[in-house]
């Protein structure tokens, strides 16, 4: 949950920072809901990527959710279609490692997965205003360095997602083919066409 | 145009996490499938890092952003927290541009 509150804060402070709309910044944390996505689409915002590339790139991001929701699938069958769509919009990486946890330690309290799930949802919210306060305080950004902050913070993402050596490997192609995409004057399609190239690594590289 | 870049997200974002729920299939995904899956998020967000290192703000950095960057990494790796990290490399950016 702190880090909920702090990941929040620093959104909303980098996107205020990027020059967005607080009433933009404000409905991407309450519609979207999803960290990461998040803050790939303020800087993808900044460089005036095209709506389609946005939304995809988002999809991309997230389609990870898919198998999360496989996962949890046979615990929620119990409630109805309705319960399900809802408890769906709050599954998020945090809410799902802890209802992995919940349910493997024997746990079946789907009252318990809702709570946690909600209060994240509020939590994100309110880190989000605070933060969208403070980076309308702060003044130019690059003076403070404030500017790197994304950067910084998909980077540390990224180290933080390393679980063996080939996602070492597949981080940094990624990093690279964009890089030079990029260079190359690609900025665009840079980001989307390394991140769905880069993972192909994994599918061949056996655990 | 940001709106409905916003729109669109949370459609596209809220499609990937209630399909599961919404319909039944038989059967699992093929291995490749899942480890490409796996390994999409960390591909998708090294990607943004790429661009943003070498030439952020669409000029050819002086060198301040992929120091800084190497910086974030070796924080986080060694306190496994982002913030620390974060903060370092906000720290380090600001005074290698005074450079």
């Amino acid at each position: 949950m702190g880090t909920t509150v702090v990941v929040g804060t620093t959104f909303g402070v980098v996107a205020r920072q990027s020059g967005l709309d607080p009433l933009a910044i404000a409905a991407m944390s309450v519609f979207v809901f999803a960290g990461a996505s998040q803050f790939a689409m303020v800087q993808l915002f900044s460089d005036r990527a095209p709506t389609a590339i946005v939304i995809a790139s988002v999809l991309f991001i997230n389609l990870r959710h898919l198998l999360m929701a496989t996962s949890l699938r046979a615990r929620l069958q119990a409630l109805p279609l309705l319960g399900r769509l809802v408890a769906a919009f709050f599954l998020t990486d945090e809410s799902f490692a802890m209802a992995t946890g919940h349910f493997r330690r024997g746990g079946r309290s789907l009252a318990y997965y809702f709570m946690f799930a909600v209060s994240l949802y509020v939590l994100w919210n309110l880190a989000t205003l605070t933060g969208i306060a403070i980076g309308g305080a702060l003044g130019d950004p690059r003076r403070y360095g404030v500017d790197f902050a994304i950067t910084a913070t998909f980077t540390g993402i990224v180290v933080l997602a390393i679980r063996r050596r080939a996602d070492i490997v597949i981080a940094l192609v990624a990093a690279i083919i964009a890089g030079l995409l990029a260079l190359a004057g690609a900025s665009t399609v840079a980001v989307i066409t390394a991140g769905a190239l880069a993972p192909l690594i994994a599918v061949f590289v056996r655990r | 145009m940001i709106w409905l870049a916003i729109l669109g997200s949370a459609l596209a974002t809220y499609l990937v996490r209630s399909l599961p729920f919404a319909v039944t299939f038989r059967g699992h995904l093929p291995a490749a499938a899942s480890r490409y899956l796996e390994a999409l998020p960390v591909a998708i967000i090294a990607a943004l890092v790429g661009p943003a290192v070498v030439a952020p703000g669409g000029t050819l950095t002086r060198g301040s952003e992929p120091l800084a960057a190497a910086l974030v990494i070796a924080v986080v790796a060694w306190r496994r927290s982002l913030l620390a990290g974060v903060i370092a490399g906000v720290v380090a950016v600001a005074l290698l541009r005074l450079i």
